[in-house]
């Protein structure tokens, strides 16, 4: 390389490397890189070591008492001498409150997605998504604090009334408009116009007054309800449903936002309604980013531990009869960080072992959801992209 | 279908999905509104000269005078009180042994009662506990002992078919007849006269230390600690997930090693909190003994690894933003690849990854799960820097909680709870809405 000459006749060396500094330059540049590789690779040791030291510490337990009595049974007395372990109900538990959970805010959520990314108009747009923000920064005590000491007692002392409310205001409108769309439906076959418009009217006003009397029915049935503990599974199931909301919000929304302009034009151009854009073209297209939100917002809620620990009643029983979310219940979580306290100072016993069976569980389960569900995205992007 | 129905169809599809919007931002406030509300009760309430007496004792703030001034207004009050217990005490002496029993034990509720109102009452023993040598400090406080006080709370059983029905019959009642019973009227009208409720901020309960677990006092040990473990965090996870995010966006070639390690990265942020907290007692506590038991320190590590892929994640989106024509003029004008990376395309992530990093900071302070085991304990003083190696600290998280479920007397200190809560909750969410508007500065500044 040539030397450059400067004012003054001094040479800059700026442009000219020796074999020497070229040689030192490329193994500087080697060892960087390995320093950035190995850093990165951190993450993956930590991943292993999760796995490694919770495996290890969970397969006494296993080596102990077998994993019949751990999946089979619902006995619960790790303090008893000899103790039980039946996890089962605390098993149930967990997949009760997050099926609640689930059905609360994979809904709610799906909806909300849809109306961030198609129907709002960008400037409202903006102030919706801090809201999303905000409600996942708040942290999980806080949650739990709020299910424990203002929302547990007021279920436990107007529950019959709340839910008559969450009743009318939810199933209300639903029901309304499934009576329209029935009468509409119903009567489509009727070619003469004017006999079709008078018999739509009735069929819509006698079906009318079915769903309103049946809403009252059940209004009125709900309104009975006496609900004997407020820590209960349905409080639970509906915060733990708004903690899990804004992970499924985001992700669906990315999911929608990635179908892109083409599909929805289309579908206009046929004479297809917005929501008919969205129902058959739009929400197909995006179905299995949907379906990895939904994984991702289950895994938040059946990891979630301070809120059920808080405000789940912490009785480990299944629930009489099997549905009824208006009963205390046990999780996997609760239990860890319920009976680590007790269990930590007899390191190696059952008792220790069998909360990171628990923990193992819930690892192996979160593991293979996440693997699922970051399939799936990668599988979207690559059929919409066209490969 | 009909056209209308159609239409119909389609408009309330539009409503449901706004109804969910704002069904999400009512979840908000129905959350943080009595939170709010409750929260500021722990530091603006109608204090009593109790209150006032115990923040002279034990902080020493107030001015001597006014409080010996205020005591010796109440005193004529409560003298009065005191004299009708002795008159009552006497007359008992004088009863027969079976009505005298009748009495001794309803009247030592009542002196019970009456000693955590005014205080420790004269002829009473020097009690032990702090939470017995003060009357009742907040004046809310002061109005329901009061209406314990005057009404015995009985349960009506008569219909099995519901729930029992609460009534209250006057205590007075009781004691008809005899020189107690004027006691109650009196209270009932000069109690405000014997504690002097003023509204007082106490900003204290932000910075004092805690007197006799949560009774009295504030709680910055919890603040400090919470301060500790999430710094303590961001110190070991926000360089990780930096470097890393620079291998990851500058680096890496798409290849199968890569796309493991990505893999890592997502399981690791779908990891359940408490997994955590069982990987840091196994690993940090009980493995390589980081310390003997619980620790900031181990605190620490457990929660950095938990916020670790959240900063990856930002800071790599933070770096993909940097528009590729600043790499491109900064290689072309010769500078090396790291040079690049260092001078040009880091400072103009910066605020992006400043922002990943101030929400996974919030993040770090509200969790509760990971520091169970590793770091929190339920009573403790604060602790000094040095300590964060060896010695365990209480923690707003774990305190709401401990507080909440696990306290003896969780009842009577919901304000304390409600206090910590909002402490904790304007924490974390200040520290989002600084990151939300940085990041609205952000896409301004390159929108130009």
């Amino acid at each position: 390389m040539a030397e450059t000459t400067l004012v003054g006749g001094k040479k800059s060396e700026a442009f000219v490397l020796s074999p020497e500094k070229l040689r030192r330059q490329r193994i500087a540049k080697f060892i960087g890189e390995g320093f950035l590789l190995t850093v990165a690779s951190f993450v993956a040791i930590v991943v292993l070591f999760i796995f490694y030291f919770v495996a290890v510490d969970a397969i006494p337990f296993f080596q102990q008492r077998g994993f019949e009595e751990f999946f089979t049974s619902t006995g619960w007395y790790p303090a008893d001498d000899p103790g039980e372990f039946g996890a089962l109900a605390i098993i149930y538990g967990s997949g009760m409150v997050t099926i609640g959970s689930a059905l609360i805010a994979v809904p709610l959520g799906i909806s909300a997605a849809i109306c961030l990314s198609d129907v709002l108009p960008f400037s409202i747009r903006q102030y919706a998504k801090p809201v999303i923000e905000m409600l996942a920064a708040i942290p999980s005590v806080a949650y739990g604090f709020f299910a424990l000491v203002i929302f547990a007692p007021l279920l436990q002392n107007h529950g019959g009334p709340i839910l008559m409310w969450a009743w009318w205001l939810i199933a209300g409108p639903f029901v309304l408009l499934a009576v329209v769309v029935a009468g509409d439906l119903l009567t489509s076959r009727q070619t003469d116009e004017s006999r079709r418009k008078t018999m739509r009217t009735m069929l819509t006003g006698v079906l009318g007054v079915i769903a309103v009397v049946f809403l009252y029915w059940v209004g009125k049935t709900l309104n009975a309800i006496q609900i004997l503990s407020g820590t209960n599974a349905l409080n639970v199931s509906l915060i733990l449903s708004f903690m899990a909301l804004p992970t499924i919000v985001s992700v669906s929304e990315d999911s929608l936002q990635a179908v892109g302009r083409e599909l929805r034009e289309g579908s206009y151009a046929l004479g297809a309604t917005r929501a008919e854009t969205l129902v058959r073209t739009v929400l197909p297209a995006a179905s299995s980013g949907i379906l990895a939100a939904v994984i991702l917002g289950i895994m938040r809620a059946i990891g979630e531990t301070m809120v059920v620990w808080m405000a789940s009643g912490n009785s480990s029983h299944i629930p009489d009869p099997w549905y009824n979310y208006l009963d205390s219940i046990r999780t996997l979580t609760a239990t860890i960080a319920g009976d680590m306290g007790e269990a930590d100072q007899v390191t190696g016993s059952a008792r220790y072992h069998v909360l990171f069976a628990m923990g193992l569980l819930l690892l192996v389960f979160s593991f293979i959801s996440n693997l699922v569900s970051e399939r799936i995205v990668i599988r979207q992007r690559k059929i919409l992209s066209g490969e | 279908m009909n056209l209308g129905t159609r239409k119909i169809l389609d408009r309330s599809f539009t409503v449901v999905g706004i109804t969910s919007i704002m069904l999400m931002a009512t979840a908000l406030l129905v959350v943080v509104v009595p939170i709010f509300t409750g929260g500021i009760g722990a530091i603006y309430f109608e204090g009593t000269i109790e209150h006032r007496k115990l923040q002279y004792n034990e902080f020493g703030k107030g001015d001597r005078g006014a409080i010996e001034r205020q005591i010796a207004e109440t005193e004529p009050y409560r003298n009065e009180v005191f004299r009708i217990l002795d008159a009552f005490g006497d007359e008992m002496e004088t009863m027969e042994p079976g009505e005298k029993r009748n009495y001794l034990s309803k009247y030592k509720k009542v002196r019970k009662m009456l000693s955590r109102l005014l205080g420790p009452l004269p002829g009473d023993q020097k009690p032990i506990l702090l939470r017995y040598q003060y009357g009742s400090t907040r004046w809310e406080k002061a109005e329901e002992l009061l209406h314990d006080l005057m009404f015995v709370t009985k349960w009506d059983y008569s219909n099995p078919d519901e729930m029992a029905k609460r009534y209250f019959v006057p205590r007075a009642d009781e004691f008809a007849g005899t020189a107690l019973a004027s006691l109650f009227l009196y209270l009932e009208n000069n109690l405000e006269k014997m504690l002097l409720p003023e509204r007082t901020f106490y900003w204290g309960f932000l910075t004092d230390r805690s007197l006799d677990a949560h009774i009295f006092g504030g709680i910055w040990a919890e603040i400090q600690g919470t301060f500790f473990l999430a710094v303590g965090a961001m110190l070991f996870a926000f360089p990780l997930g930096v470097i890393a995010a620079i291998y990851f966006t500058e680096y890496a070639r798409d290849n199968f090693f890569t796309s493991i390690l990505r893999s890592a990265n997502s399981t690791l942020a779908g990891v359940p909190s408490i997994v955590f907290g069982l990987f840091g007692l196994a690993f940090f506590i009980n493995t390589i003994k980081v310390s003997d038991s619980k620790s900031v320190l181990a605190g620490s590590l457990t929660l950095a690894i938990m916020i670790l892929p959240t900063i990856i994640r930002a800071a790599e989106e933070a770096i993909l933003a940097v528009p590729k024509t600043y790499k491109e003029a900064s290689l072309a004008l010769g500078s090396t690849k790291w040079r690049t990376i260092v001078t040009v395309i880091l400072p103009a992530a910066l605020p992006g990854i400043i922002t990943g990093g101030i929400i996974s900071l919030g993040r770090a302070a509200g969790e509760t799960a990971p520091i169970i085991f590793t770091a929190a304990v339920s009573v403790g003083a604060t602790i000094g820097l040095a300590d964060v190696f060896t010695m365990p600290t209480p923690a707003l998280s774990w305190n709401i909680y401990n507080l909440a479920s696990e306290h003896e007397a969780a009842n009577e200190i919901r304000h304390v709870q409600y206090g910590m809560v909002l402490a904790l909750i304007s924490i974390v969410l200040l520290l989002n809405l600084s990151a939300i508007l940085l990041r609205a500065r952000i896409s301004k500044k390159l929108k130009g």
